[in-house]
C-alpha cells in the first residue's frame, strides 16, 4: 500500500470518514461532523486531504437555497480501505 | 493508534448507518390515501369529474402531478435532515423515479390514444411495490405488490368493473396499509 495514503488513514478522524463512507452511498458535511466528532474547521481540513488524495469525491450544490456538501468514497477509496483493513487485521494477529 | 483500536473505531463508525424506512412509509401512506380520496369524490361525484374531458383530465392529471411535487420536495428536505443515503435507500429512490416517468407516459399515451390508463399504472405500481417489498424484505408490501397484480387480473377478466372501486381496494392493501405496518416499525440496521 502507498505508504502516503497509509498515513492518512492513520488519522482517526480521516479513518472515522472514510469509515463511515463506505457504508453509505453518500454523506453530508454536517453528518461527518457529528460521526466524526470533530470541528467544522477541522473536518474541512480533513475532507479537503482525503479530497485530494482522490480517496473520497466531494460534491456541493444547493438544495431549498441552502448550501449542501456531499461527500462520497471514490472506487480508489474502497480499494485502499480494503487494503488498509486487511493490514490491520494482519497485525492484530 | 493500535490496530485493535483502528478496528473497534472503524466497526463502531460503520455500526452508526442505519436503514432508515420512514420517508418510504411516509410516501406509501400520502399517496394510499391520495388515490382513496381522489377515487372516491370522483366515484361519488362522477357529473362533476366527468362534466367534460378535461375535467377528468385535469383532475387525473394535474392533482397527482400536485402530489408528486410535494412528496419530491418532503423526499428532499427529509435527506438533508437524515444526511446520509444509503445504497438501499438510493436504489428505492431510482425506482420510484423511473415509476414517475413510466406513470407519466402511460397517461400521455392514454390521453392520445384514448384507452384508460388505470390497468397499466396499476400493472407498473404492482411491479414496484414487489421489487419494494423484496429489496428490503418486508412482506407486507411485497404481498401488497401481489395484490395488485390480482386486482389487475380480475379486471381483465372483468372488463366492467368500476376501475374507481378497483383503485381504491389497490390504494389501501397494497400501498395504505403496508405504509401503516412500516411506519410503526423500528428502525432497522
Amino acid at each position: 500500500m502507498n505508504k502516503d495514503l497509509e498515513k492518512l488513514l492513520f488519522n482517526p478522524i480521516r479513518l472515522r470518514i472514510i469509515s463511515f463512507l463506505i457504508s453509505v452511498d453518500n454523506a453530508s458535511f454536517n453528518k461527518l461532523i457529528e460521526v466524526s466528532g470533530a470541528s467544522k474547521g477541522n473536518i474541512s481540513v480533513q475532507i479537503k486531504k482525503l479530497n485530494d488524495a482522490g480517496l473520497i469525491r466531494v460534491k456541493k450544490q444547493f438544495k431549498d437555497n441552502y448550501p449542501l456538501t456531499l461527500c462520497s468514497i471514490t472506487s480508489k477509496g474502497k480499494k485502499y480501505f480494503e487494503i488498509f483493513f486487511n493490514e490491520l487485521k494482519s497485525f492484530k494477529k | 493508534m493500535k490496530s485493535v483500536e483502528q478496528i473497534k473505531l472503524i466497526n463502531e463508525t460503520i455500526n452508526k448507518t442505519k436503514e432508515n424506512l420512514k420517508p418510504l412509509s411516509f410516501n406509501l401512506i400520502f399517496w394510499g390515501i391520495m388515490i382513496n380520496i381522489m377515487s372516491l369524490v370522483h366515484y361519488l361525484f362522477p357529473s362533476f369529474i366527468q362534466h367534460t374531458k378535461y375535467t377528468v383530465l385535469a383532475y387525473w392529471v394535474i392533482l397527482p402531478t400536485l402530489g408528486m411535487i410535494y412528496t419530491i420536495r418532503w423526499n428532499i428536505k427529509k435527506g438533508i435532515e437524515i444526511g446520509y443515503e444509503t445504497i438501499m435507500n438510493r436504489t428505492i429512490k431510482i425506482i420510484w423515479g423511473v415509476f414517475g416517468f413510466g406513470w407519466m407516459l402511460i397517461v400521455f399515451t392514454a390521453l392520445l390514444n384514448g384507452f384508460n390508463p388505470v390497468p397499466l399504472i396499476l400493472f407498473l405500481l404492482g411491479l414496484v411495490l414487489m421489487m419494494n417489498g423484496l429489496i428490503i424484505k418486508f412482506k407486507p408490501l411485497t404481498a401488497g405488490g401481489i395484490v395488485m397484480f390480482m386486482f389487475i387480473y380480475s379486471i381483465i377478466l372483468n372488463p366492467d368493473a368500476n376501475y374507481l372501486l378497483v383503485n381504491m381496494a389497490g390504494g389501501t392493501l397494497g400501498m395504505l396499509i403496508p405504509g401503516i405496518f412500516l411506519s410503526r416499525m423500528k428502525v432497522n440496521q
